[in-house]
């Protein structure tokens, strides 16, 4: 490690440093490539803008991650290579007695310190895109009541009725002003990236614009009691056409 | 009381009441008091009044009964004759202090109040594997009801139940893995201390983890802990007299942790051997300390939390309630405020008990002792400012999200410190294979893949997509088991030798090693998919699409369980029939191998002195 | 087992700060306990969820009045007059005055079980009950901790006024060094409940 760091002349060409550096490439872009896909691969596509954040800035994160991990797993296996001992006494004792290097331990925290900096000014840049739509004023207000255990949804903008189905319209924002009648509940629908707990006693929001047609899951996601595995729904994203359709045989207006 | 005792022959008809007390008179009292304080509070507590909403009195009468439980058995097992000469102003004499140390006693001194450091530790070990036994079953029904997307092998009740005991047990379990058996063991010779400052307190730490064990057991037949084990109110409100246990469980507990934190950290700060300065010091010595300090002002949180749970569901208040302007963020404040400390409070032991091998078996020194002791002050300093990051997606205070964003995401700095010090130590070190050098490796593994899932975790909007779902479970798993326990199993093996004179079965332990890596590899990437394919946790039965990777899971834990239990039997072999050890097999130059096998009751027969840190391996030939 | 004669009796000096130590680190477990305890209390009133801080009268129950604090200031200044009478008992044991010792730790006991007496008439004589909302929860819980809390001073103070008497602080009197720390945390946690109860 510190040889590294210390300027011994060329002790770069030190041979196990010119493993290990090779070992780092490797091993950064393997984590890199393989990382961000298992990563990606099982959140399947996205119905929301905001799904499609996450799954970016998820792998990105792996990206970013992977060279100190690559040079982690780089050192690590670079000591496995190495000759070992085995057997019930130990070995001589290592012919070095490096116990430090103030230049190698600088390097490792400012670089630490940066990626995590990246970090999160990516995450705030993220988040503040997501707050924005809740501040849209346009967005259909849609009440959602979690209860033991089945949701509710009154549609406050489109004449007040009650459904127990959640349709949405598509390329439309909408506001979710979430509570809950008895324990808590969250309100995650999956394929959309989001997600607020169904508090008793209060009221939480969350919002989003469904992008594609479909039919995706509505779970929760906070345990609440006997049967929170069942209580789940599908959520319809729908054209606006068939939205209205909808909504007016249901009682509601337009 | 006064008169000299004689510990050759002890005539039954004179011993006094203090030599009459252990395990046996624990459990008596224990069950006498409960049964009696149980009879009386069904007898005298009022009737819950017509068509009042809160049903308490089955609450009255399930938590004064397990009052009485606690009671009794720490009187039965002798916490009160200290208080008692203390309060009488008749301290306990040279003698009588020799026999709580459990001189000469032989097999009986582990099922009494003994005082001696030793015995404790060992007694830790046991009931940490007692503990862990206990969770691995639960965690197997677990996975067996989730080898089928319908679930249904056992009832959602039960379900439900056995999720919150697996979840409770097994963060009580690691978090008395490390600093139970092996803080108590080996932290005092370590040092150089002949025990620890408040011998006492040690002992009355032991035991009130067990007297904690019947409330928690008890709860299986009272309906179970039906919340999962952050036990959320008003959920926990809801649930059955099982939850009783629970809060009594975590009361106990706390007391145990509290009395433990300041004991340890007062023998450290106050007990090091002649010359055994800040820079001498074992750097398990600082993981130690570090967890249970952090623990000390930690778990009073929690306590206090479940105190107010208890108050709700026996004297009808309404801190949870917000019927009654109570509220449920309340709870999860104060149990995160716990919440996240704890899992610092599991992981820096384990650490820094493989911090403090690597030398030993890569025969070089700490690389970069500095840093590490940098990182472990770090994470417990920021560890305490980023509990709402289990808070995110409640809707509490949307505003705190980006500042907490922060804090969790600085915490990855001084982890990383960690990594740098093993890493550097490995480093062109001439590997010692043993198993706890390839836990080494397993904990680089496992906590880079933990740490970088925790990075997701971090950030608001990917929380937003896992926060609730199996990710989280697999997440976890990786820092506390895949971290955590490879650490303290490591440390089992190391210090084997050091607490029983044997040397543990080496192939066994190596059986076991990559059997469990193997199996928890695969089980928690299993788990890692469908959470990420949007699995929520805590569920019994499953969409179709989560099947595979539920069953990859399922079938790796079985694996784990065998795993497990090659260990078990090494270890209970080797206790027994294992190749005597020798004083110093690791020829390791930490204190606790200086010491003969077995180690004498007080561990020195003069203090030593030390002129150099621990570490210096390599130097002789510079 | 080796027949090792007890060759290290630590000087008491030693072992008073090693227990004064111990006694700081639990009472910052308790510390972070109380403090837990006014965050609930400010948390609760803060958020007032659908009013229930205090709640108005119904048909069933009158409105919750918040108790008078002033009950918690008096038991302040009790508890500082046991930090003093300590202090004195302290003085008496530095100077070897047995009848100063047993005054200032005889007076220590006696104020200590009249605080948790005063305590327990305090919870006693408000006019809600414990089902009555948030504030009452929380009234219950501030004073139920301090009850607790004189519970256990009343503990030390008896028994340290016990061993004085027996004349067991003539020489080393670490015990009642450490009492002064806990009845100086016992004033500055009256003091927090106190000016938790003043708002309510």
């Amino acid at each position: 490690m510190s040889d590294l760091q210390t300027k011994k002349p060329q002790w770069w060409k030190s041979k196990d440093v010119k493993i290990t550096a090779g070992l780092w490439v490797v091993f950064s872009a393997l984590i890199a490539i393989i990382g961000g896909e298992v990563n990606a691969r099982p959140m399947g596509e996205a119905a929301s803008e905001t799904m499609a954040n996450t799954i970016h800035i998820m792998k990105l994160f792996t990206w970013v991650s992977a060279p100190v991990a690559g040079l982690v797993a780089a050192i690590a296996v670079k000591a496995l290579m190495q000759k070992m001992h085995f057997g019930d006494n130990p070995p001589p004792e290592a012919d070095h007695q490096i116990s430090d290097s103030p230049k190698a331990t600088a390097v490792w925290v400012i670089v630490s310190a940066l990626l995590c900096l990246f970090a999160l000014i990516f995450g705030m840049v993220i988040l503040q895109k997501d707050n924005n739509t809740l501040l849209d004023v346009h967005a259909t207000d849609i009440k959602v009541t979690g209860q033991q255990w089945a949701w509710n949804f009154d549609y406050s903008d489109n004449g007040n009725f009650q459904s127990e189905d959640l349709y949405l319209p598509v390329n439309k924002p909408v506001h979710f002003h979430v509570t809950s009648l008895d324990v808590v509940h969250s309100f995650w629908i999956v394929q959309m990236g989001i997600k607020v707990d169904a508090n008793p006693g209060y009221l939480t929001e969350t919002a989003v614009t469904p992008t594609k047609i479909g039919i995706y899951d509505l779970r929760c996601a906070e345990l609440c009691g006997l049967l929170h595995a069942y209580m789940q729904k599908k959520v319809h994203v729908v054209s606006q056409q068939d939205y209205n359709n909808w909504v007016t045989s249901h009682g509601g207006t337009i | 009381m006064t008169t000299v005792m004689n510990h050759k022959s002890p005539t039954a008809s004179h011993r006094p009441i203090m030599e009459r007390l252990n395990v046996v008179t624990a459990v008596v009292l224990g069950v006498a008091g409960a049964v009696i304080s149980y009879y009386l509070a069904q007898k005298f507590l009022p009737q819950n009044t017509e068509g009042s909403v809160m049903k308490t009195r089955h609450d009255q009468v399930v938590l004064i009964g397990m009052i009485g439980w606690f009671i009794g058995f720490m009187t039965g097992i002798g916490a009160l004759v200290g208080p008692f000469r203390w309060l009488m102003g008749k301290d306990l004499s040279h003698d009588e202090n020799m026999y709580l140390a459990g001189k000469d006693a032989g097999i009986a001194r582990y099922f009494r109040y003994t005082t001696d450091h030793k015995v404790v530790g060992i007694q830790y070990l046991v009931i940490t594997m007692v503990i862990f036994g206990l969770g691995g079953i639960l965690a197997m029904l677990i996975r067996t009801n989730l080898g089928n997307p319908e679930g249904g092998w056992l009832h959602p009740q039960a379900y439900n139940a056995v999720v919150g005991i697996h979840g409770i047990v097994m963060i009580v379990g690691t978090i008395i893995m490390i600093t139970g058996p092996f803080g108590n063991f080996i932290m005092p010779i370590m040092i150089g201390a002949r025990d620890m400052a408040f011998p006492r307190l040690n002992a009355l730490s032991f035991w009130l983890i067990v007297a904690a064990i019947a409330p928690i057991l008890s709860s299986f037949f009272l309906g179970g802990i039906t919340t999962g084990w952050s036990a959320y109110n008003p959920l926990a409100s809801q649930a059955p007299a099982g939850m009783d246990g629970y809060i009594m469980f975590i009361c106990i507990f706390a007391i145990s942790t509290m009395v433990a934190g300041a004991n340890i950290t007062t023998t450290v700060v106050r007990m090091r051997a002649k010359g055994m300065t800040w820079t001498r010091t074992p750097i398990f010595i600082y993981g130690t300390v570090a967890s249970v300090a952090l623990a000390l002002p930690a778990f009073p949180v929690f306590f206090l939390s479940q105190i107010m749970s208890g108050m709700d569901r026996a004297l009808g208040t309404t801190f949870y309630d917000t019927r009654g302007g109570g509220s449920g963020w309340l709870y999860e404040n104060l149990f995160w405020l716990m919440g996240h400390p704890e899992v610092y409070v599991i992981l820096i032991p384990a650490v820094a008990a493989l911090m403090e091998m690597a030398p030993v078996f890569t025969r070089r020194p700490l690389f970069s002792f500095k840093i590490a002791v940098m990182g472990i002050a770090g994470i417990c300093g920021l560890s305490i400012l980023v509990w709402a990051h289990h808070m995110y997606m409640t809707g509490w205070a949307p505003l705190l999200n980006a500042p907490f964003m922060l804090t969790t995401e600085l915490i990855s700095i001084p982890t990383g410190m960690l990594f740098l010090v093993l890493v550097g130590t490995v480093w062109r070190g001439r590997l010692w294979m043993t198993v706890p050098t390839a836990s080494i490796f397993a904990l680089l593994l496992n906590f880079m893949i933990g740490g970088i899932t925790g990075i997701y975790l971090s950030d608001v909007p990917a929380d937003a997509a896992l926060h609730g779902s199996m990710f989280v479970t697999a997440h976890f798993h990786y820092t506390l088991m895949g971290a955590g326990l490879t650490g303290a199993i490591a440390a089992l093996i190391f210090w084997f030798p050091k607490m029983t004179g044997r040397m543990i079965d080496k192939q066994l332990s190596w059986i076991s090693f990559w059997m469990v890596q193997i199996g928890f590899n695969v089980a928690f990437m299993g788990m890692f998919m469908v959470g990420l394919a949007g699995q929520p946790r805590r569920v019994e039965a499953y969409a179709e699409l989560f099947t595979r990777g539920n069953q990859i899971t399922t079938g790796a834990a079985f694996v784990i369980m065998a795993g497990m239990l090659v260990l078990l039997w090494a270890v209970i072999y080797s206790w027994r029939h294992g190749q005597k050890a020798p004083m110093n097999p690791w020829q390791s130059k930490t204190l606790e191998w200086s010491v003969p096998n077995p180690v004498p009751l007080e561990n020195f027969e003069t203090l030593p002195t030390v002129t150099s840190d621990p570490y210096g391996y390599g130097k002789a030939q510079s | 087992m080796s027949t090792q004669v007890n060759t290290h009796h630590e000087h008491p000096d030693v072992v008073g700060s090693r227990n004064k130590l111990g006694v700081v680190l639990i009472l910052v477990a308790d510390i972070a306990f109380a403090l837990s305890v006014l965050f609930v209390y400010f948390y609760l009133k803060q958020q007032d969820v659908g009013g229930m801080w205090l709640p108005r009268a119904t048909e069933s129950q009158a409105a919750t009045v918040p108790a008078n604090a002033m009950g918690a200031w008096y038991l302040t200044l009790l508890a500082g007059l046991g930090l003093l009478v300590n202090n004195y008992g302290l003085r008496g044991a530095r100077t070897k005055n047995p009848t100063q010792i047993n005054l200032g730790l005889g007076a220590g006991a006696l104020i200590s079980i009249v605080l948790f007496v005063y305590q327990i008439i305090q919870m006693r004589q408000v006019e809600f009950t414990v089902t009555w909302g948030a504030y009452a929860s929380c009234y219950f819980l501030i004073t139920g901790l301090s009850a607790l809390h004189f519970f256990i001073t009343a503990f030390i103070g008896i028994g340290n006024w016990n061993r004085g008497r027996l004349g067991l602080y003539s020489s080393d009197f670490w015990h009642i060094d450490i009492a002064n720390v806990w009845w100086i945390w016992m004033v500055v946690s009256s003091l927090l409940g106190a000016f938790a109860l003043s708002n309510p």
